[in-house]
């Protein structure tokens, strides 16, 4: 008698559905049985290696000894877990049989299963053209993806993009999972862009590259530590650009360590993420000790958005919080007496725009020389959301009303006065760095945040999120740019 | 601001609404401050000329030592107009090129204000604004640029091309002084080995191909012919500095001699003008960074390196002196303290 129990390793949650054979299957599940054999079908372009990686561990334990069935398949829905995390084969393809060759095997008087799994290579080599939407820009990309190039899921893609803000961009990344683990992945990335900067009078040109390790806990929170090297030039300035602007014209190189985590508990149910909630820390070292360049401080932003559904259908509400500090620090390899450079505009946080602190301009808030947003060492924002259904489209479709108020700040380390007595002093000691700081820390909670709040329609799509609201400012500084009336939003990540 | 862009593609706001955005934002707070690094440039309620400098001697008010920036510095000073020098990359000029002016902000209707725009002032148009800050002061028209003298256009080509292409070779394309353009502009810029590379290999190219172009539009027929096959010729660029250099000496040995007085400036002027700050920034820097060192004298003369332009010594040979006068009467005017005293 022959049976076969074919497994799909892309439905994890099989075991969940009620089933009233399970007693029956139970008994099935715990029949001790040796494993012979495993055949893998179609993977032609794939290195055996890759796949030994994924598989070895399965044979391993079969040689201990006879195992279940039971084991034997939680062991195999996990293999094509990680086969179909490689991203080379079709998705949903990966199709596992096992043949349980019903009579005894020579060596002893246990049953043997043939294991043959059948996958289905993804094409080498894609192509795509299209429009993107990041926060607040919209650009139009080609992108060439070559996967699986030297058979050990090694992806390479390079990207050519041009858009409202970005005159161009070029990126080529090259990406291998570690260890025949498609959850640990390193990739090197090279980069050339020119990015306009309307908010500053400038134009932003980058070269560079990182390397980046990343990583996936097995509580499905993403990690990520890169280094990164970037030759980051200021230029173009408008006619119009305010001293602050100028006086960092020119070129700069960031050299720096990143940290970044990601653990995301949304609904993924849908694209309006009524559930759940989402924290993002990054973490970045720049310019210290061995790592040089022209820059060096110690940058850490925390993001938390969250919601949580009321008990009327589609109705929810949400909120989101962010923090950022920009500390600079001495150079590992100064001279004595050179001291530690305040801040550039290109390493400060800007705050405020469609996606982020509504009811303003992006990079509305914070410190202003003339017409440009010079941006600040030390914010904190927050917002509070609630989302009702649109009348007549009901809770299923992707609108929603949204009610929301929003405010935030954002602050400049301060070097009281000091420098206005030295004249173009650049170089500050680590006390006045501390003092400014707390100073600047200290600003934050000095009075009400510029505020604003607001109604608006919200689309949610897969790709990305759409608003159009209506909002006010409420408390604002003299100086920032607030935004009254209609204001459109389009991006992936809001406030 | 906002409000008027709405209206652009939409109906005129209705006054109830209207009154609503005049109404917010209820709280308004003072302005934030400038970050630490804006905070000193943006103080400042006097002009700004931004230059190739260093820090320190920035904040001395030091010569620059880019020629184009010292001419302008100096004939700032000339001009009597206090300002501030930053030093600076051309990344920050509207024309990409130093030095360029930004003048003095207006101070803001109140405290609470961030400080409003400035537009900055190119050198192409530093001359006019002089005159225009001079007018102001003196509320008397002034004659100067009436006197444009007719030989001036052809001094200028002088300036232009012999001596400018001679200071580019000399800086920027003999290996010599390569330490010196490094210590210069590409140190300053970043600490990088990479963009220090990069920048190093730019200022080369760009050197090469000023010099080329020059010789190339005057090669018809000029005395600099012999450059037309893209190839820089540090002998031709020697001898056409020193053609220039004399020509420039005689110029002032006959305006000190000569029926429009001895006043030692160009052309018989009797203020040093724009002219005179070009020339001496030329000569001041020939003489500060490419006069030959007293100890190394013995060795020149058994003629190891004949290629090295000694530009400060063909300053000091020419004619009998004059343009080292010349450069100490316009130290005496604008750095004193910088006199040249062996000369």
């Amino acid at each position: 008698m022959a049976g076969s129990l074919p497994l799909d390793g892309s439905n994890a949650d099989y075991e969940a559905i009620p089933d009233p054979m399970a007693p029956l299957l139970d008994n099935y599940l715990l029949t001790p049985y040796t494993l012979r054999s495993i055949e893998v079908h179609g993977a032609t372009q794939t290195r055996r290696g890759l796949l030994d990686h994924v598989l070895n561990p399965i044979i391993e334990e079969s040689a201990k000894g006879p195992t279940t069935l039971g084991e034997l398949r939680a062991r195999l829905t996990q293999a094509s877990n990680k086969l179909s995390r490689f991203d080379i084969f079709q998705p949903d393809r990966i199709l596992v049989s096992v043949v349980d060759q019903g009579q005894p095997g020579p060596q002893s008087a246990i049953p043997e299963l043939d294991v043959s799994i059948s996958v289905w290579e993804q094409s080498r080599l894609l192509l795509r053209g299209g429009t993107d939407f990041g926060n607040a820009e919209g650009s139009a990309y080609t992108r060439a993806i070559f996967r699986n190039i030297f058979g050990g899921a090694e992806t390479l893609a390079i990207d050519a993009s041009a858009g409202t803000r970005t005159r161009s961009a070029y990126n080529a990344t090259f990406s291998t999972p570690l260890n025949g683990n498609p959850d640990v992945r390193l990739a090197v990335d090279a980069l050339r862009s020119s990015t306009r900067k309307p908010w500053a009078s400038h134009e932003e040109h980058l070269t560079g590259g990182n390397f980046r390790l990343g990583w996936q806990t097995k509580a499905g929170d993403d990690h990520s530590l890169a280094y990164s090297g970037v030759w980051r030039q200021l230029t173009n300035l408008a006619a119009g650009a305010s001293p602050a602007v100028r006086d960092d014209a020119g070129d700069s190189l960031k050299s720096s360590v990143t940290h970044t985590f990601i653990r995301d508990r949304r609904d993924r149910s849908g694209p309006l993420r009524q559930s759940g909630y989402i924290l993002r820390t990054e973490s970045e070292l720049a310019g210290w000790g061995p790592l040089k360049g022209d820059v060096s401080f110690l940058k850490s932003e925390l993001h938390l958005n969250g919601a949580t559904p009321l008990t009327l259908p589609g109705v929810s509400v949400g909120g989101g919080f962010r923090v950022g500090i920009l500390y600079p620090l001495g150079f590992g390899f100064s001279l004595p007496g050179r001291g530690i450079r305040p801040s550039r505009i290109n390493d400060r946080f800007l705050l405020g725009g469609p996606t982020d602190v509504r009811g303003f301009q992006i990079g509305g808030l914070g410190p202003r020389d003339g017409q440009d947003a010079v941006g600040g060492d030390v914010f904190a924002a927050g917002g509070v959301n609630m989302l009702l259904p649109v009348p007549r489209t009901g809770p299923s479709s992707p609108f929603r009303i949204q009610v929301f108020a929003n405010g935030g700040r954002l602050v400049a380390f301060k070097n009281k006065g000091k420098a206005k007595e030295e004249g173009v002093s650049s170089t500050l000691d680590s006390r006045t760095v501390l003092d400014g700081m707390k100073s600047a820390v200290g600003e934050l909670v000095s009075g009400l945040p510029s505020l604003s709040a607001g109604v608006g329609l919200v689309y949610a799509h897969h790709i990305a999120r759409f608003e159009l609201n209506f909002s006010l400012p409420l408390v604002a500084r003299s100086g920032e740019e607030v935004r009254k009336g209609l204001q459109v939003g389009v991006g992936i990540n809001f406030l | 601001m906002s409000t008027k862009s709405v209206r652009s593609w939409m109906p005129p706001i209705p006054r109830p609404l209207e009154r609503l955005f005049n109404s917010v934002p209820l709280l308004t707070y003072d302005a934030n401050e400038l970050p630490a690094r804006a905070q000193s440039s943006t103080a400042s309620d006097i002009p700004t000329l931004y230059v190739f400098s260093t820090e320190e001697d920035a904040r001395k008010g030091l010569p620059s030592f880019n020629p184009k920036c010292l001419k302008w510095q100096t004939f700032l000073k000339l001009s009597k107009i206090p300002f501030n020098i930053i030093p600076s990359t051309n990344h920050a000029s509207p024309t990409s090129q130093l030095p360029f002016l930004l003048p003095a902000r207006k101070p803001s209707p109140t405290a609470s204000k961030p400080p409003g725009g400035i537009e900055p002032i190119p050198s192409s148009k530093l001359e006019d604004w002089v005159l225009s800050q001079k007018q102001k002061d003196q509320a008397s028209p002034e004659k100067q640029d009436e006197k444009f003298h007719p030989r001036q256009e052809a001094y200028q080509s002088l300036l232009d091309v012999p001596l400018r292409n001679s200071w580019l070779y000399t800086l920027y394309l003999d290996p010599t002084n390569s330490n010196l353009v490094e210590k210069l502009y590409i140190h300053p810029s970043s600490s990088s080995l990479w963009i220090r590379a990069t920048l190093r290999h730019q200022l080369r190219r760009a050197a090469e191909s000023a010099i080329l172009t020059t010789t190339h539009s005057v090669s018809s027929g000029g005395p600099l012919k012999g450059f037309a096959h893209g190839v820089v010729h540090p002998d031709e660029i020697y001898r056409s500095a020193k053609e220039a250099l004399e020509a420039l000496a005689y110029e002032l040995s006959i305006d000190n001699r000569g029926a429009e007085g001895n006043t030692g400036w160009f052309f018989g002027a009797t203020e040093p003008g724009l002219f005179d700050a070009e020339v001496f920034a030329y000569v001041y820097l020939m003489v500060r960074f490419f006069s030959r060192p007293e100890s190394a004298e013995g060795e020149k003369e058994s003629g190891e390196e004949e290629t090295k332009l000694w530009l400060g010594d063909l300053v000091r040979q020419a004619g009998n002196g004059e343009l080292v006068g010349h450069m100490n009467r316009i130290l005496e005017l604008t750095w004193p303290d910088l006199v040249v005293r062996d000369a």
